[in-house]
């Protein structure tokens, strides 16, 4: 919209050549200016310029729809509206699954089952409607090459055995999942700006990226000046595409995330420190008030990348092999956390009672990040 | 009227034709007619007796102005501003805690900001209050309608179905708690259906969309006068990346916020903006400058 050419917009012909010779081509060039600005380089008047502000404003502004007309056209097609994922506390809690239309981030330690989770999450969009899928194609995106296509056959066999009674049905479910292997920043961003067309030919509903983390981390070192700026721009630009995805075509994204350790010492803290809820410290609980040494365990990539998911799903270990699963952020979610393990066929959830949790939990959830503790 | 032609809010090219032939007042201007400054300048006469009439309309403002009239400044007394402030009505949240300390509620002709972290609840808090706001008179509300321009993409239907459900239930058990005829019959219209209906959601995915959106915000608002609330959820988020030009970027922030100013005084609704918490400096400093220039505003 922004790139929209001002010819586009109604605009004369010889103010469009005008406009363009102080090169002002898109509507964006045009709104960026002030009115005085404008006045000087359309000559015309006051009154005048208003009015043509107004008409490419017209041209570019999002239209108008009111909460009812979005609540009819979700209520027209109701199981489009999430991707269920078969665990159904978790799903009783993000009210369906997961949601579609908008970002959802996976963040854990490795070997926490992130993977798995995606693997899992991929064969459930192949499934058709009836049983809780959304009957598309899904596109995963790899960075890490740790995709598994066997471990893809083998959770579908187990956690639906009567539908994958055939291999004809297996090959055709991995027909429908496209693995891309990227392993740049670059290529990951190139891959995300072609999808538009891709999502239309294959009839995908499902976009996994794993991880976003793994590739930004190894590029962008925020030791050396200008990097923070420049890692934080190409997450931005990289989020707002996916969003736009997942919003036109209604289709869930999921994102992986790695955690990181910030020091207690200057700033670093605090850029990449987010809400209680994603602090994880290492240590059994935080002794004494505030005075953390060994500092604490959080989310990676930052405050923007925070901002830019929509929901975010925690994976910790908890006591092997049972693991914790927290809704860290979500809108529709309270804060929530689940015992799980992985098994042949996939995550399963335990029946332990869920923990009771206090939206005002300050103190911090204990977290071993790796399993030979 | 011994007004310089530079102040007038002629076209750039005829201001510089007449200065380039000698006027310099806008009395000279006058007294010459349409005709002998069509000849003077070497303009058409249609376009001679259009900016007469502008500067005609400019100096009639002036006039009216100096005589001390309702012009386009406002004059009045503290107390007037005083009364004015108390009349007014808050958007209630029910939340008796948070409006005690916001002194009765969200006010209206002020801009609002809410800042935090993600996650900590400010989308949740601009949905709620685009359900407040169309709370009806009798229950202590504004019956207005809400704008919810969006710039994150974090608006989700079914919370807000959630929110104006409880709101709803609330308002009923106020009704049948205190059984009176205005509380039954302003149920009838305050259903969920309604409440939906009166929020106008745009869905800003880029800050040339927010920008032109602001600009016609004033036509959207005369075409529906009953809106109190415009929320902008996420002001900052559009400008935070892919910005090289950081001056530009204070200036447009800036711009912004005057629009923002102008329609709040004029339509007397409020303005909520939910804004994201920075914590790199340079960007915090960036935005924070924009946001301090307009400390007047906030409550």
């Amino acid at each position: 919209m922004a790139a929209k050419k001002l010819r586009r917009a109604r605009l004369s012909q010889e103010l469009c050549e005008r406009l363009s010779r102080h090169q002002i081509i898109t509507c964006q060039d045009f709104l960026c200016l002030s009115l005085l600005e404008l006045m000087k380089v359309t000559g015309q008047s006051y009154h005048d310029v208003q009015k043509l502000l107004c008409k490419v404003s017209r041209a570019c502004a999002p239209k108008m729809q009111t909460a009812y007309e979005m609540k009819l056209r979700k209520s027209v097609n109701p199981s489009s509206a999430f991707l269920s994922t078969t665990l159904h506390s978790l799903d009783k809690v993000l009210h369906g699954g997961v949601p579609c239309g908008s970002l959802t981030e996976i963040t854990s330690p490795p070997g926490c089952g992130k993977t798995q989770f995606c693997i899992m999450v991929s064969v459930l969009a192949t499934l058709p409607v009836s049983m809780g899928g959304l009957d598309g194609a899904v596109i995963y995106i790899d960075t890490e090459s740790a995709f598994s296509a066997e471990r893809l056959i083998e959770i579908a066999g187990n956690r639906f055995p009567t539908y994958f009674d055939s291999d004809e049905k297996l090959y055709c479910m991995t027909r429908s999942v496209h693995l891309y292997r990227e392993l740049t920043c670059d290529s990951v961003l190139k891959r995300i700006m072609s999808l538009e067309e891709e999502i239309i030919s294959k009839k995908v509903k499902l976009i996994i990226i794993d991880s976003v983390a793994s590739v930004v981390r190894k590029e962008f070192d925020t030791q050396l000046q200008g990097n923070l700026a420049e890692r934080s721009n190409f997450l931005a630009r990289g989020a707002s595409v996916l969003k736009y995805l997942a919003e036109e075509f209604s289709i869930p994204v999921i994102l992986t995330n790695q955690i990181t350790t910030s020091l207690s010492n200057g700033l670093v803290i605090q850029a990449d420190l987010v809400s209680p809820a994603d602090d994880l410290s290492l240590s059994e609980g935080a002794s004494g008030s505030g005075k953390r040494e060994s500092g604490c365990v959080t989310a990676a990539l930052g405050n923007t990348w925070s901002h830019s998911v929509n929901t975010r799903l925690i994976l910790q270990y908890h006591d092997l092999p049972t693991r914790q699963l927290l809704v860290a952020k979500s809108p529709v979610a309270p804060f929530s956390a689940f015992f799980y393990t992985i098994e042949k066929s996939g995550l399963v959830l335990q029946a332990l009672l869920p923990l009771q949790l206090s939206g005002l939990v300050s103190s911090l959830q204990s977290l071993q990040p790796s399993n030979t503790e | 009227m011994q007004r310089d032609l530079g102040s007038l809010p002629l076209a750039p090219a005829l201001r510089a034709r007449l200065v380039a032939a000698g006027f310099q007042t806008v009395q000279e201007l006058l007294e010459t007619g349409p005709c002998g400054l069509s000849k003077e300048i070497g303009i058409s006469k249609e376009e001679a007796l259009e900016a007469l009439q502008v500067v005609r309309q400019e100096c009639h403002g002036d006039a009216a102005r100096t005589a001390g009239g309702s012009g386009a400044t406002r004059k009045c007394t503290a107390l007037e501003l005083l009364e004015e402030e108390q009349a007014q009505g808050f958007i209630i949240t029910f939340c008796s805690a948070l409006d005690n300390i916001l002194g009765g509620g969200v006010q209206l002709t002020k801009i609002t900001e809410i800042c935090g972290a993600p996650g900590v609840g400010k989308t949740q808090l601009c949905m709620q209050l685009a359900v407040d706001v169309q709370i009806p008179e009798c229950f202590g509300g504004v019956a207005g309608e809400a704008v919810f321009i969006d710039t994150e993409g974090s608006f989700m239907v079914d919370r807000v179905v959630d929110i104006a459900t409880a709101c709803v239930q609330h308002c009923q058990l106020i009704a049948e708690a205190h059984q009176e005829e205005d509380n039954l019959k302003a149920l009838e219209t305050f259903s969920l259906e309604s409440i939906l209906s009166h929020i106008y959601y745009f869905r800003c995915r880029d800050y040339t969309e927010l920008l032109a959106q602001v600009y016609l915000l004033p036509d959207f608002l005369s075409e529906h006068s009953k809106v109190r609330l415009v929320v902008v959820d996420g002001i900052a988020f559009p400008f935070r990346h892919d910005f090289e030009d950081l001056s530009l970027r204070t200036r447009l922030l800036n711009g912004l916020a005057q629009q923002l100013i102008i329609v709040a005084n004029d339509h007397k609704s409020a303005l909520q903006e939910g804004k994201e918490h920075s914590s790199t400096f340079r960007l915090g400093s960036a935005i924070g400058l924009a946001a301090e220039s307009v400390p007047s505003l906030l409550p």
